[in-house]
């Protein structure tokens, strides 16, 4: 019975006991020789990660858990709770992280007071009877330096009193193996001394003995920590009443420091085992060669409306959860593109705070003069419908090395700076965030807002000059630790931007983000496109673009809103003169010109030569 | 001003700094060329220590040398509360001295492995790094129970006491001296509430914990 005889690569085993993560603690475990970081985030769920941080390797149980992301000690890289996205490098400010750039995870669930994982389990953690029909009670955990086997052998001729009876001279041992890697034991006090053959009986696993007296039932998990180290990991039938838990907890550590006093004499007359050498995940091909360049508009993904509510006057709130597993990490500013179910695609904001990474939060304002899409989300999506949505796009990334933030948000304008907002709050670095609304009832996620308290100044029912004059007086100072971000409805973003400029603000430090291009589109014109890595050569007629054109030949290029807001479809010019007609670039972008939106803008030059 | 002759490797420099730190006590530090000078060793400075070791802190004249004398002397001279050595209960106080003489095991060991390995020190290393291993399993159970009964520090009382202090560095910078803390979950614990002392400070090794929840 000692034997393990199952593959403990395929199993679920106890990493860490329930107490071991508390809130804002990173614990320190090890499994078949891989080592793990194991951290429960705010909302609860217990993250259990390779104990590596994916940029040079240091130890991520020595990082920082702030309650919904884990920041490596060493270059302050933050990770998502759930996903374990890479969500901000400190060295590089100014990008949003690339997705594929997340941690190796390991499953996790808590049963019976015990965080249970594994390299690559199969199905669900085991269930133990005696535990399911009785009130689980964790014990202490014990680390022995011995081989999970020899712990289980010893483990068969461990004694313990019963609970209830701690005072008793001893008591009758029942031993039962619920897995490979468990065993069950009964005491019994006041048993028929006559039937002391005791051990061995393996049917009827869980049910207490029938005898007279007080019993207790134990069960004892053993994890295999490497070949030569493991943790008894013991849980009680039955929770002992309230002023009794200390005398048992006790009783039971005097007992199993005994154990394991004996186990490990017997391992150190043993020779040791090699130490195990757990398999680190070598980087995927997808992300060692050049990726290939999605085309078109990707819905990879399939979500759930699992909440829908009026936030505001003429703003419906979605949470979109995913079908299964976990949601792609996301960043402060990002967006995903929305199929709707009439065919149009629309890009929305996510709204969710660091760490809610169990779904994504949308805001949808009803336009009065809405082509379909704010239309049909507001009247046609319901609760319970499935939508196909993009993967998170950031093209609106905030940074977190300035001094002071500054966010103006215009009406449903606050939804990308609602995310940036409660970033900043969390890592306890200074920021404001202003909202211009109609009024409180049109204020949109009021209920976020307050939490973020005196960092809000709310700007309600002001007219539009009086708006202008708000925002110059709020631009008015600036300084080089200082940046901007803006999200409105087109006016009050020039005027942002005018008056920033207005006031010295270098563009690079006012970041802002159309809801969509007003501009007229001038597309009448005809030139040359060369491809420089391609070697391919295409002529854009006049009421073509040159992303149209460029798929029609094969070269495929990402977008997103396909109307020059967003930023997703952007190629490096290396020759001739860009006709910007995007709103994503600022002017200093535009007059660089070494960068261009392929879904609207043109070529003022006869030829454009572009880095693809 | 109290002058605190120092070295800012020194776990046992560190335990005053710690304890001035959270008392608000303002001192000034005196850099001692611990390594690679050994000025501790020299001349000039027994005349200071005749023991030639450090911390030493000079008190407006008062002279003390020994890292757990000295914070003794501190809290006790210090802390108007009474809480960080507490004097005021017969019980707390003999828990208090129990633990700060447990605490001159770690820093033999746990400490002394340190040294070895960073500084060179001619010890007997892996007698070190087991016999920090025999009293961590003792201090992790230990921990464990108090947190199960509610407590958080090492002495039963419901306040951080000198022991604390005199414990952490040994505890927190073990990795250093080769001593995995991967078997003392409580340990690992107890090591973040320490950290969330109002008036914390870091020494190179150290790092914060994330804000308590």
């Amino acid at each position: 019975m000692t034997l393990v005889t199952a593959d403990p690569f395929t199993m679920w085993h106890p990493v860490a006991s329930a107490h071991d993560v508390p809130y804002r603690h990173v614990c320190h475990a090890q499994l078949l020789g891989r080592e793990l970081a194991v951290w429960r985030a705010d909302d609860g769920y217990v993250n259990v990660w390779e104990n590596r941080c994916l940029h040079r390797g240091v130890r991520l149980s020595i990082g920082s858990n702030d309650g919904t992301e884990l920041r490596c000690q060493y270059h302050g890289w933050r990770y998502a709770n759930r996903s374990a996205g890479c969500t901000y490098i400190p060295a590089h400010p100014a990008d949003a992280p690339a997705r594929t750039i997340c941690n190796r995870t390991f499953p996790s669930v808590e049963r019976y007071g015990l965080v249970w994982s594994g390299e690559d389990p199969v199905g669900e953690p085991p269930t133990v009877d005696v535990l399911e029909a009785g009130t689980p009670f964790g014990l202490r955990n014990l680390p022995v330096d011995a081989p999970v086997e020899l712990v289980l052998q010893h483990l068969q001729t461990h004694r313990f009193l019963p609970s209830g009876s701690l005072g008793a001279e001893s008591a009758e041992m029942k031993v039962e193996w619920p897995d490979d890697y468990s065993v069950a034991l009964t005491a019994t006090d006041g048993a028929d001394r006559s039937s002391s053959s005791a051990s061995g009986s393996a049917s009827g696993a869980g049910v207490p003995g029938s005898a007279s007296g007080a019993s207790s039932t134990a069960v004892f998990f053993v994890q295999p920590v490497d070949s030569g180290r493991s943790v008894i990991r013991a849980v009680l039938a039955e929770t002992p009443p309230a002023g009794e838990q200390m005398a048992v907890l006790r009783h039971h550590a005097t007992g199993l420091n005994g154990l394991v006093a004996r186990i490990e004499a017997e391992a150190a007359r043993l020779p040791a085992p090699e130490p195990m050498v757990p398999v680190l995940q070598q980087v995927p091909l997808h992300l060692a060669e050049m990726p290939e360049a999605p085309s078109g508009r990707q819905a990879a993904l399939r979500v759930q409306v699992r909440r829908k509510w009026e936030t505001a006057t003429g703003v419906a709130a979605f949470e979109l959860a995913p079908l299964s597993g976990v949601l792609p990490t996301f960043q402060p500013g990002a967006h995903i593109d929305v199929h709707l179910p009439n065919g149009l695609v629309r890009q929305y904001s996510i709204t969710n705070g660091p760490g809610e990474t169990s779904y994504y939060r949308l805001g949808v304002k009803l336009e009065p003069d809405s082509t379909g899409g704010s239309v049909c989300l507001h009247e046609a999506v319901r609760e319970g419908d499935v939508l196909a949505v993009s993967e998170p796009r950031n093209n609106f990334p905030l940074r977190r090395d300035s001094m002071r933030t500054i966010l103006l948000a215009g009406g449903i304008g606050i939804t990308p700076l609602l995310a940036m907002a409660q970033a900043l709050d969390r890592m306890s670095l200074p920021f404001e965030l202003h909202c211009f609304a109609q009024s409180a009832a049109h204020t949109a996620f009021s209920d976020v807002l307050d939490r973020l308290g005196s960092s809000v100044v709310r700007h309600l029912g002001l007219p539009p000059d009086e708006t202008v004059a708000e925002i110059r007086r709020l631009v008015a100072a600036h300084d080089e630790f200082t940046h901007l971000y803006v999200c409105g409805p087109g006016p009050m973003l020039e005027a942002a931007r005018r008056e920033a400029a207005a006031a010295g603000w270098p563009d690079d430090h006012v970041h802002f983000e159309y809801f969509k291009n007003a501009n007229e589109i001038h597309d009448s014109s005809t030139f040359e496109v060369a491809l420089a890595r391609s070697a391919l050569t295409v002529t854009v007629g006049s009421g073509r673009t040159i992303l149209e054109v460029l798929r029609e030949n094969g070269v495929p290029l990402p977008s997103s809103c396909e109307q020059g807001a967003c930023g997703t479809c952007v190629a490096t010019v290396i020759e001739g003169e860009p006709d910007h007609q995007d709103v994503y670039l600022n002017d200093s972008d535009h007059e660089a010109g070494d960068r261009i939106m392929t879904c609207v803008s043109r070529a003022l030059s006869d030829r454009l030569v572009l880095d693809l | 001003m109290i002058k605190l002759y120092d070295y800012v490797l020194s776990v046992n420099c560190y335990k005053q700094r710690l304890m001035m730190s959270i008392l608000g006590v303002e001192y000034e530090p005196v850099p001692v060329d611990f390594f690679p000078g050994w000025e501790h060793k020299g001349e000039e400075f027994r005349k200071i220590n005749p023991l030639g070791h450090i911390p030493v802190i000079d008190d407006d004249g008062y002279i003390l040398w020994d890292a757990h004398a000295i914070l003794v002397y501190l809290a006790a001279k210090y802390d108007p509360s009474g809480r960080w050595y507490p004097t005021g209960d017969p019980g707390l106080l003999g828990e208090t001295a129990s633990w700060m003489l447990f605490a001159e095991g770690t820093t033999n060991t746990a400490s002394a492995a340190r040294l070895c390995v960073n500084l060179g020190y001619d010890f007997d290393l892996e007698a070190c790094q087991a016999g920090a291993h025999r009293l961590f399993r003792v201090l992790d159970e230990h921990l464990w129970f108090r947190e199960r009964g509610g407590r958080s520090w090492v002495c039963s009382g419901d306040h951080p006491t000198i022991a604390d202090i005199a414990l952490f560095p040994d505890v927190v910078l073990s990795e250093e001296g080769g001593i995995s803390r991967l078997d003392y979950p409580a340990l690992r614990r107890w090591t973040d509430r320490v950290k969330r002392i109002p008036g914390f400070e870091l020494m190179p090794g150290i790092f914060p914990a994330s804000p308590g929840r």
